[in-house]
């Protein structure tokens, strides 16, 4: 298995947010937390309206995990991102640092107190023992662990939202592509895995030598 | 005098006392090193028994049901 992945086709989403509440449904997300959200580009301009469903796109190279000041980040070995909620301290830089704005912090205290970070799961849970009540409680159901996919991509009824294994995942958008002839474009894609073939960032410039 | 000075000496000397039961809250985060529980495997149940290739055949049986193409055609 290549590693897990989200695809989410925007020439087939039609903003039901059917993804939104299965996701919120299977793991008891409280009100004022989304761990998914579809977001509608050129509302209403017939012909141009594009809608995606966003969620934490579990990044290659995860900026929140890089930013993160206790490192409560972990990737599993299927490319999945989790954290552990135990160590959490509610800064928010991953906020700040997700391109995708996942990371969603309840915020149900006095004085704007924001309370531990929360974000998709990929349905896989989190480093409680699998399927525990700890779990469920903390992260939601980990389906993965049953065998099953996230309840998002599940539940979409056009199957615009694809998740499971990268290698599946493009043999299905590579088949869907060729016979439409249209919408090769992946939206978020290669802000989360990179571009194959891509040369890594460029050094910093040398500092200019300045004539005294 | 002498009694409330004593107080004062006797209160002061708890009070000093009172920081020898504190415990570290630093978190100690050391970069690239993830800190977080060790998290179980995805397979390691009752369902698959550690068995990695059957857990993988399962989802990528699932994940090729995403494709209508395959159902519906």
């Amino acid at each position: 298995m290549a590693r897990m992945k989200f695809i989410c086709d925007a020439e087939r989403c039609i903003e039901c947010n059917g993804c939104v509440t299965a996701c919120k449904n299977e793991h008891d997300v409280p009100w004022g937390v989304n761990r998914r959200r579809v977001v509608t580009l050129n509302d209403g301009i017939v012909g141009a309206e594009r809608s995606i469903s966003v969620a934490c796109m579990h990044c290659s190279d995860a900026p929140c995990q890089a930013v993160c000041p206790v490192n409560c980040f972990y990737k599993t070995e299927d490319g999945v991102v989790l954290h552990d909620k135990d160590l959490c301290i509610g800064c928010g830089y991953c906020f700040y640092a997700c391109p995708f704005g996942a990371p969603q912090f309840p915020q149900a205290g006095a004085f704007g107190l924001r309370g531990k970070m929360d974000k998709c799961t990929f349905c896989a849970g989190g480093p409680e023992k699998d399927n525990s009540k700890a779990e469920n409680e903390k992260y939601g159901r980990n389906r993965l662990a049953e065998g099953k996919l996230p309840a998002c991509a599940e539940m979409c009824s056009t199957k615009a939202l694809l998740a499971g294994d990268g290698d599946v995942l493009s043999d299905i958008y590579r088949e869907r592509v060729m016979r439409r002839g249209r919408g090769g474009d992946l939206w978020g894609h290669a802000t989360a895995y990179g571009v194959p073939g891509a040369k890594p960032a460029a050094q910093p410039a040398a500092p200019v030598q300045q004539k005294s | 005098m002498m009694k409330a000075v004593s107080l004062v000496l006797a209160g002061a000397a708890v009070l000093s006392l009172a920081g020898c039961g504190e415990k570290p809250q630093t978190v100690s985060a050391k970069p690239g090193v993830s800190a977080a529980k060790a998290d179980d495997k995805p397979y390691n149940n009752d369902q698959f028994k550690n068995d990695r290739a059957a857990w993988e055949r399962t989802l990528r049986a699932r994940a090729d049901n995403q494709n209508e193409y395959k159902r519906v055609n």
